[in-house]
């Protein structure tokens, strides 16, 4: 699994630098119904179950890498994915402040305080996201 | 009539005691799942709530001054709550994981008469000096916000750290003890 763990990393990973974005990237390479992980080219190397856990310890390890960060870098790793997506920064924030999507991201058996911590941390960086968004100005009165 | 209300005081007072009686939890303390109960305890103090970096992120006074100094004031509030959230969350799960590690050692000293006495009194006076912290910490947080005690932070989880570490001893005594039983019981059985 270990050496599985080293081939995702190097390989795919390795374009992926922000934690959020390999934690986004990791959620969504699992099946919500199932909770197993699926990677075609890493299942071919290996093995469908090494594979599955290469991809959940990368998932946990992401996790535990955007917990640890400071409010300051969480705010601007959400830049830095919003510039990513290519989306507009005011739909952006919209969707997730009303999705929420970051709840379905969180590897299993994470303990819920640290979970919760991370909820909290996005709602806060959003929220200074959305204050820093230019006010839209006043539509011309017909 | 005053006899007819005596022996209806003394029925419901019956009826009562019974009641709370059969509410009792009837579970033995020094049983096998109030070990495992007490692992448990011990495996999420120790693994989910006292890591320092956890600690160090939920009280962590550079995010304060990050707000403070870089964002708008209707941030601030947001900020404050969210993180007196987690703070009395935090010590409110302690608290619990805590109270169910003392709840056992009591039973425990009670059934295991090989345990070392100095450890039990050792641990029941960190249970509370601890419980008191929790208390005085959670009063403090709740009136003054996160950062109103940050010292205080350190001597709780240090103090917990210290109470589940004198805990762990004593449950790996208990944990041989019962191996030992269990050992001689199937020896028994084989005979």
């Amino acid at each position: 699994m270990a050496q599985a763990a080293s081939d995702l990393r190097s390989r795919t990973l390795a374009d992926i630098p922000r934690s959020l974005d390999r934690l986004i990237y990791l959620a969504s390479m699992r099946d919500y119904n199932t909770g197993l992980y699926y990677h075609d080219g890493l299942a071919s190397r290996f093995t469908q179950e090494v594979a599955c856990e290469a991809l959940a310890d990368c998932h946990r390890e992401a996790f535990s890498q955007l917990v640890g960060c400071s409010l300051r870098e969480l705010v601007s790793q959400m830049e830095g994915y919003i510039d990513s997506t290519h989306t507009s920064p005011r739909d952006f924030v919209a969707a997730w402040k009303k999705l929420e999507p970051y709840r379905v991201a969180v590897p299993v058996e994470t303990d819920p305080l640290t979970a919760q911590l991370l909820f909290s941390s996005f709602k806060i960086a959003l929220a200074i996201l959305e204050a820093r968004l230019p006010s839209i100005p006043p539509q011309p009165s017909a | 009539m005053i006899s007819l209300i005596f022996f209806l005081s003394v029925g419901l007072l019956l009826f009562s005691s019974l009641f709370l009686l059969a509410r009792r939890n009837t579970r033995p303390e020094g049983s096998s799942s109030a070990l495992v109960e007490a692992r448990q305890a011990l495996r999420t103090l120790q693994a989910g709530l006292l890591p320092l970096e956890l600690v160090n992120r939920v009280f962590a006074e550079q995010d304060w001054e990050y707000v403070r100094s870089e964002t708008p004031r209707s941030i601030h509030e947001l900020f404050l709550d969210e993180r007196k959230g987690l703070a009395l969350l935090w010590l409110r799960q302690v608290r619990i994981q805590i109270r169910s590690l003392q709840r056992f050692h009591r039973g425990a000293a009670r059934h295991y008469a090989r345990l070392n006495p100095r450890t039990e009194v050792e641990l029941a006076l960190s249970f509370a000096a601890l419980m008191g912290a929790c208390r005085a910490l959670q009063f403090l947080v709740f009136v003054a916000g996160p950062y109103a005690a940050p010292r205080m932070v350190g001597v709780v989880a240090n103090a917990a750290n210290r109470a589940c570490k004198i805990s762990e001893q004593s449950l790996g005594f208990l944990d041989k003890a019962r191996l030992g039983a269990l050992g001689h019981a199937s020896d028994a059985a084989m005979l």
